[in-house]
């Protein structure tokens, strides 16, 4: 009989297991990370300081030729290109805000019982399902819908609710200025795209105000909280770390969508491909800043609950 | 029981109990109409149905005009009397679109390429998650801000480098293109042109870097960080492994989550037109879906009719039902796990 001893393996301290399950899980992000996205990434990056131009030593091919910051400069001295910022910034400008209130409105109202609530979710959720890519394209050179229904147009034609023009004469007879009067009302015209852009707002505030413990209303109801105080006092407290989500997913989305007046600018104007893609850089840093501007100024206006 | 109530019928949501003194149906609404707030709460309460019905319409309503729209021959469009019901309905629209677009080879396509993607993403985006919210390891951190980069830089950014990586496909290259032989280091060596096949997109939803991945694998992570750890430890205690465990117990749980996102990565890529045009360049031989309306089929196309655009619009419009049909009865189907996983996401905190 010849038994051997053998000792158990040393085995690794749970910590460390743990930390090897942790990576194993999350290594198909790691590998796609390093050998599909950062390759990508860079090579964008790069290819924003090369033009793609016929060659001086071969002629009929065609080769890139390091440009440095020229494809830069020259984005910068293109009117059209900073006239697509600019309206592209203006837009958010107006849609964010607009977006980010009205989502929250409907996911408030959803969020009570009511009459057929279980259809009008059904129905909210539809544009986030089926409003976009394709969709969205069509419809954006669509003039079927608006001729057929006179529905809510710009008052070129039908007999439209709202027709620009009498909101105009009465606005501005009430004293406002002619600017603010065109953009509210192109904001009204434009609560179809408003709506359908706010769908996974709403879904995310929604599901920030089922996260709202009932206690803290009870509390509040017996104590003679009003409706209108319960919302301002607990409801908006609770879910304003969401509202910065949301802003943050709202100009991303409004940045990214294909339908963007930038975006569309840069895929369809420009042939070179460096000059397109020191345009996206540009366009990206700028997503950027914003992004953070907003951040700053929102996060001084978050309440954070304390959790235990 | 007390003795002066008595039970009176018992459903799955409701008791009712009789007890002394109590009114009848009838005196009750009476009470209730003579209470001040009745009113008030009935007026905001029908005010906040039309609001929301109103909404409903608005979201609803270019559909009801595709839908019209689609039924109408070349005569309707143009006729000034004809607003919703056309007076000649005919399927002639559908017919050709699906018989010169080749609308069952989209479908097959469109159907085949979506499921693989969105199964894929859904469980990469499980893992990934996962991973993220339940174990501490060096570099989470980093991991997590590299979803949310992902998140953020638009794909439509690196348009042109993601069409040259997938031109050029070699699995092992650090960086891409040769730009005057500077900067290639390919250690694989045969190269594979991608384009025009499934490929891209199924690369990149393996590693979860397809579109909007990242925000999959964040709500994943959020829904995850809201299971109680006590539920694996008692797992662990009774001696099953970490990836046992999360087969058997973490998976089952996350049922209407997975759903969610598989409806979100589904409808996403189905309704795609960013990375199809991209991966299936225009004279690719594989049709899908954005082929259905990218051109008018000739049967369609009127030259001299007056109402030419208009009509090209309507059939566009009908291109787009026959889209977004397959898409509904999936919606229809999932729905209820939608919102159910929605509200466990706990994308709160």
């Amino acid at each position: 009989m010849n038994k051997k001893l053998t000792l158990p393996r040393r085995k690794s301290s749970l910590d460390a297991r743990r930390a090897r399950s942790g990576y194993l899980f999350t290594l198909p992000f790691i590998i796609g990370i390093v050998l599909v996205y950062l390759p990508i990434l860079i090579d964008s990056v790069l290819l924003s300081f090369y033009k793609y131009q016929g060659s001086d030593t071969s002629p009929g091919e065609m080769e890139y030729v390091f440009n440095g910051l020229e494809s830069y400069v020259a984005a910068f001295e293109t009117p059209d290109f900073i006239d697509a910022l600019l309206g592209g910034f203006q837009q958010l400008l107006l849609e964010v805000p607009t977006i980010v209130i009205f989502s929250l409105f409907i996911a408030v109202v959803l969020n009570q019982k009511m009459l057929g609530r279980a259809v009008f979710r059904a129905i909210f959720f539809v544009p986030v399902i089926i409003s976009t890519g394709l969709i969205e394209t069509i419809s954006a050179s669509d003039d079927m819908t608006g001729m057929m229904e006179g529905g809510i147009n710009d008052g070129t034609g039908g007999e439209g609710i709202m027709q620009v023009e009498d909101l105009e004469t009465m606005f501005a007879g009430m004293g406002f200025g002619s600017d603010i009067v065109s953009m509210v009302v192109g904001l009204v015209n434009d609560i179809y795209r408003i709506i359908n852009y706010s769908g996974v707002q709403m879904l995310i505030f929604l599901a920030a105000l089922q996260g709202i413990s009932t206690p803290i209303y009870e509390a509040a109801t017996i104590d003679g909280a009003t409706g209108w105080e319960t919302f301002w006092k607990i409801t908006f407290p609770m879910i304003s770390p969401m509202i910065l989500v949301n802003a943050a997913y709202t100009i991303i989305d409004s940045f990214t969508r294909s339908t963007n007046v930038t975006m569309q600018y840069i895929t369809n104007n420009i042939g070179d491909v460096g000059q397109a893609a020191a345009m996206s850089w540009i366009y990206f840093l700028i997503v950027i800043v914003v992004i953070a501007l907003v951040a700053a100024i929102l996060s001084s206006f978050i309440f954070y609950q304390r959790r235990d | 029981m007390d003795s002066n109530t008595t039970l009176r019928k018992e459903t799955k949501n409701k008791i009712r109990v009789d007890y002394e003194g109590k009114l009848s149906f009838k005196e009750r609404m009476m009470e209730k109409l003579k209470a001040s707030n009745t009113w008030i709460k009935a007026a905001v309460n029908f005010f906040r149905f039309v609001l929301m019905l109103g909404v409903s319409f608005v979201i609803l309503h270019p559909f009801i005009a595709k839908i019209a729209g689609s039924f109408m021959s070349k005569e309707d469009v143009i006729d000034s009397t004809v607003a919703i019901i056309p007076k000649n309905a005919t399927l002639d629209i559908y017919k050709y679109l699906a018989i010169e677009n080749g609308y069952l080879e989209a479908l097959l396509n469109t159907t085949l390429l979506s499921l693989f993607c969105a199964i894929l993403q859904t469980l990469i985006a499980c893992l990934v998650g996962y991973g993220l919210a339940k174990f501490k390891f060096k570099g989470n951190k980093l991991i997590m801000g590299l979803v949310i980069l992902t998140m953020i830089i638009p794909h439509a950014t690196m348009r042109s480098s993601l069409i040259r990586h997938f031109a050029n496909f070699d699995f092992l290259k650090v960086l891409v293109y040769d730009y005057r032989g500077i900067v290639d280091i390919t250690l694989g060596g045969n190269q594979l042109d991608l384009l025009d096949t499934f490929w891209p997109l199924i690369i990149l939803s393996v590693f979860g870097l397809a579109f909007k991945n990242g925000l999959y694998i964040y709500m994943m992570r959020q829904f995850f960080k809201g299971v109680p750890d006590e539920l694996e430890e008692s797992a662990y205690v009774d001696g099953s492994g970490t990836f046992r465990t999360f087969f058997q117990i973490i998976i089952p749980l996350s049922v209407p989550m997975m759903i969610t996102i598989f409806l979100f990565a589904f409808s996403w890529q189905w309704t795609d037109n960013f990375y199809t045009t991209i991966f299936f360049p225009g004279e690719s031989a594989m049709k899908l879906m954005p082929d259905m309306y990218s051109e008018i089929p000739k049967s369609l196309t009127f030259e001299g009719f007056a109402g030419k655009d208009l009509f090209e619009d309507v059939v566009r419009n009908t291109a787009a039902i026959m889209i977004i049909a397959p898409l509904v009865v999936v919606y229809l189907f999932c729905q209820k796990y939608l919102v159910q996983g929605i509200e466990r996401s706990g994308l709160v905190g």
